[in-house]
């Protein structure tokens, strides 16, 4: 995805100064961090304001990147997650709190995801159908642990590789591979059973 | 996951190439033992499957488009640039706009705004304060001044009348100065034997002596006489009177601003 050399480069002109090169840096990277967000924490809001913060904290500790260390990406992506963790863990409560608070009718979460997905035989459209499943996918791998849902994320929709993923999630990578296989079977046995109690 | 063996591979090593064998890396032997695994392992197996199930859900998954106003608000977050070019609204053509507006647009409303700003406000209210209450103690009316007329053939009227009070001020100090060198040319004439040091001990500008002595002894010594006019006794005001016993004499009285014992 990177040339390393023009990415040190850029980052050597950011941290001079230059505005242009932090312009092409945010053009570059902010689909991706978005993605990575809005698939980890299910919201579009939440998602550009988690994307904002990770471009902040990124123009704060641009000066710490060490190109030997690793690729540009790979750094960027650890920040993402560490921002998602805690993002997660400050939420947390708050999620508790409003499953203790809700009844179960009202509340999203506490319903069987089959009840959450609407009527599937009714659209005619394909490219309808194919949202609507795609919604269906997103809402599921919300459902995963964080753990199994950052390592499906960056393995699966940002194609990173297992070493990478390592380090960016300061785990052994065979961690990151039973990670990855223990989520992609949890998510296809909840979508199994979606589907199953649909039809 | 159970730790048994299975074709030769136990579950911990299955797992290990589930990825690997899922992206199509694992070939050969392996892949062999690998499938006999799967083919004889009640949990490996249902693993492959789901796992292989859970990764074509994800691939489903496309990307999603950021909103167009992510990137704008991430650069005015971070460098505090506003940038504008990356603003997709595009500008809608100018009208034309006349000079007063231009005017109005670049210098009247720029100013006004700064006029408007607290501080500024509360300078200009002090300077007015300051203004109008010194213009009460000059004495100066604002109806006065809002009742002057500046029609050009008022202020010519104005002019002319200002003029005509000055010459006839001019002409009065005029006379009196007049009138006052005749007095002193009169009085000079009526006493030319007086001793010239005697009368210089009594000048009030004699400065040798104390003044308040001075005044004192000069006040006795007027008494109830008359005191001609080329006396030196401060501001006067003549009044030439004909004294009854020598009517050719002309005698003058002087009044001053000072109470004579």
């Amino acid at each position: 995805m990177e040339d390393v050399q023009v990415v040190a480069m850029l980052v050597r002109r950011c941290i001079a100064g230059d505005a242009t090169a932090w312009e092409e840096i945010v053009q570059s990277y902010n689909r991706r961090i978005y993605n990575i967000c809005y698939r980890f924490a299910g919201s579009s809001d939440d998602a550009q304001d988690l994307t904002q913060e990770v471009f902040i904290k990124m123009y704060r500790t641009l000066p710490s990147y060490d190109p030997s260390k690793g690729a540009f990406v790979t750094w960027v992506t650890t920040i993402t997650r560490n921002l998602l963790v805690d993002h997660f863990r400050k939420t947390k409560q708050d999620r508790m709190t409003d499953s203790m608070d809700s009844t179960a009718s009202e509340h999203e979460d506490a319903q069987p995801l089959s009840e959450q997905i609407p009527d599937q035989s009714a659209p005619p459209d394909t490219r309808v159908r194919q949202r609507e499943v795609q919604e269906t996918v997103h809402q599921a791998l919300g459902k995963l642990s964080p753990e199994l849902r950052e390592a499906l994320i960056l393995r699966d929709l940002q194609d990173m590789d297992y070493k990478e993923i390592a380090t960016a999630l300061r785990v052994p990578e065979g961690t990151v591979k039973s990670r990855i296989n223990r989520g992609r079977a949890e998510l296809a046995r909840l979508l199994q059973r979606t589907y199953r109690q649909v039809m | 996951m159970p730790d048994h063996t299975s074709n030769g591979m136990q579950c911990n090593e299955f797992d290990l190439l589930l990825s690997d064998a899922l992206d199509g890396v694992l070939s050969g032997a392996g892949l062999d033992r690998f499938q006999a695994h799967a083919r004889s392992c009640k949990t490996c197996g249902p693993l492959l499957e789901e796992a292989e199930a859970g990764r074509q859900w994800l691939k489903g998954l496309t990307e999603v488009e950021p909103p167009a106003s992510l990137v704008p608000n991430i650069l005015a977050s971070t460098t505090g640039v506003d940038t504008q070019r990356l603003r997709t609204t595009v500008r809608a053509p100018q009208p034309r706009v006349s000079w007063w507006e231009h005017v109005q647009a670049s210098f009247l409303e720029p100013t006004w705004a700064l006029v408007r700003q607290p501080r500024f406000a509360m300078s200009f209210g002090m300077a007015f304060f300051a203004l109008s209450v010194s213009l009460t103690m000059a004495g100066v009316n604002i109806h006065d001044v809002m009742s002057i007329s500046l029609r050009p053939s008022a202020i010519r009227q104005t002019y002319y009348h200002t003029q005509a009070k000055v010459v006839r001020y001019v002409d009065n100090v005029r006379a009196v100065y007049t009138m006052q060198a005749a007095l002193r040319e009169i009085k000079r004439n009526m006493s030319p034997a007086e001793p010239g040091p005697a009368k210089q001990k009594e000048r009030k500008n004699d400065t040798t002596q104390k003044p308040e002595q001075k005044q004192e002894r000069n006040y006795s010594q007027t008494g109830e006489k008359l005191i001609l006019a080329g006396a030196p006794v401060g501001p006067f005001v003549f009044d030439r009177i004909i004294d009854p016993s020598n009517p050719d004499l002309p005698v003058v009285s002087v009044t001053t601003d000072r109470r004579f014992v």
